[in-house]
């Protein structure tokens, strides 16, 4: 364990030490060394350089919240309709499926056109990638439950609610947890490359501004920040399915 | 005096790829209270399709199920209880958890459920296995979380589709004598399938021999004798010789049909 993590910080500081040589030896404009992010850092984070970051990170935290919780009630409505009747799944679930498949980044210039250039459309693109992947998983995790299970609970006087609640949800569990996880990814890729690609406020708009003028230390620290937001989903993310899976192995 | 159970001339077709099945023909049972019934008969003879029927999980084609007087429309866990061959326990559930099930679902408070549940650990033998999941458990001791699951609801009835099936020879003596003793003290109705001589013999106040598809009663045996019965004694050995020369004809039918 403490090798691991010792290999681990080795090749941290390894990268590190590369990167800060390569980018003295190169255009420093564009290769921005450690040694200058950590003071981008510093003045981000006092608020120096860009004094609408608390405004701009909570803008973001909120669409993607917005659009996660979007993408969960859909996800979980639209999956246990198609896996529950047997019929619609077999009409609707290969579409689903097929539009999973494409690159989701074509729909959003049409978002934007019918949203317009502020938080909507990055609310709807949010919720546009964490569908699919929510929803195919509650299609998975139905088709898995145990028929034996469900006839159980039956002859113990289960109805249909109490069949779902007490039975399928758990028993799917698992694939709905891994579901709920990349969905959770999805929607802050979805809300994120959408300010990117065109907004007026939020964290993406900021990384725009300070790459398009140049600023790329102030741009790394953007992204830096960015990523301990993703990161920090993730985490919480990965505890909930941890304790998901408290049953198995 | 009536039956607690009266199968009334059911009978029960399915339709297979291969055509259609007839799994039980004009099939009649009573089982008296306190009984311990068990159906015996070659595989696929519709003893899991009649006891599906009692449970109220299986609609009869012809004919209807009492029981209290009442025909069974539906599973109903106020007089009916099941364990399955397969244990069927949810495996996100402790031991507890699942002995609770049913009275969860007929909405039990916590602690009224949790004392009932405790209570049962005893005589299940799973004293110290109350907070372990059916992956941590052997066979035999899952086999017992579903009986103490059936037996949590306190039905009148309990309904027991070859509990013992799939357990080792030993485990499977064992678990018969432990089941004896629990039914003598709680004095349920028991209707029991199994393809065990040994088990039927030992265990029942009845035995109905169940020819081969489609499935109708051959004969039934009933056996009062006391228990613990001596397996070896000269009485029971011709017993099981009688029984086994009714089921191998059957089985050999239901063979040659394969």
């Amino acid at each position: 364990m403490t090798r691991v993590v010792a290999l681990r910080a080795a090749i941290l500081v390894a990268s590190l030490a590369a990167w800060e040589i390569g980018a003295r030896a190169a255009n420093p404009l564009l290769y921005v060394p450690p040694s200058a992010v950590v003071p981008a850092l510093g003045r981000l984070l006092t608020l120096d350089s860009y004094p609408d970051l608390p405004a701009s990170l909570l803008l973001t935290l909120r669409e993607i919240v917005i659009a996660y919780a979007l993408a969960i009630a859909a996800g979980l409505g639209v999956g246990a309709a198609l896996g529950l009747n047997r019929l619609a799944g077999r009409v609707y679930g290969p579409i689903v499926a097929a539009l999973y498949a494409v690159p989701a980044v074509v729909w959003y210039p049409s978002l934007m056109l019918f949203f317009g250039l502020d938080a909507a459309s990055k609310i709807a693109f949010g919720f546009l990638l964490g569908f699919f992947p929510i929803t195919l998983a509650v299609l998975a995790g139905i088709r898995q439950v145990s028929p034996h299970l469900i006839a159980v609970a039956r002859a113990f006087g289960a109805r249909p609610t109490a069949v779902f609640v007490k039975v399928m949800m758990p028993a799917m569990l698992f694939t709905l947890v891994g579901g709920l996880r990349t969905g959770l990814a999805l929607a802050v890729i979805g809300v994120i490359v959408g300010e990117i690609l065109g907004s007026k406020a939020g964290m993406g708009t900021l990384i725009n501004h300070a790459y398009g003028l140049f600023r790329t230390s102030d741009y790394v620290a953007l992204v830096c920040v960015t990523l301990v937001l993703i990161v920090g989903s993730d985490a919480v993310a990965s505890l909930v399915e941890r304790r998901a899976r408290r049953w198995t192995d | 005096m009536s039956d607690l159970i009266a199968v009334d001339r059911v009978g029960k077709r399915y339709q297979t790829s291969s055509g259609p099945v007839e799994a039980l023909r004009d099939v009649s049972l009573p089982v008296g209270a306190g009984e311990f019934c068990t159906l015996i008969g070659p595989s696929g003879c519709g003893k899991s399709t009649l006891l599906g029927m009692i449970g109220g999980l299986v609609v009869p084609d012809d004919g209807r199920v009492l029981v209290d007087g009442r025909p069974v429309t539906g599973p109903d866990p106020t007089r009916v209880a099941t364990v399955f061959q397969d244990p069927g326990l949810f495996p996100w559930r402790t031991t507890l958890e699942n002995v609770e099930f049913g009275l969860e679902l007929q909405g039990v408070t916590r602690e009224r459920r949790r004392a009932v549940a405790t209570e049962l650990l005893g005589p299940l033998g799973l004293r110290d296995f109350g907070a372990k999941y059916p992956r941590e458990l052997s066979g035999g001791m899952r086999q017992r979380v579903a009986i103490g699951r059936a037996l949590a609801i306190d039905t009148p009835i309990v309904l027991m589709d070859e509990p013992f099936g799939a357990l080792d020879e030993q485990t499977r003596l064992l678990m018969g004598e432990w089941l004896l003793d629990i039914w003598r003290r709680t004095r349920k109705t028991v209707v029991f399938v199994t393809h065990s001589l040994h088990e039927a013999l030992a265990l029942s106040t009845r035995v109905v021999v169940m020819t081969a598809r489609p499935g109708r009663i051959k004969s039934v045996l009933d056996l009062p004798m006391p228990y613990p019965r001596a397996m070896e004694s000269s009485e029971m050995v011709a017993l099981r010789a009688t029984l086994w020369s009714g089921i191998r004809d059957e089985s050999l039918r239901a063979m040659g049909e394969r």
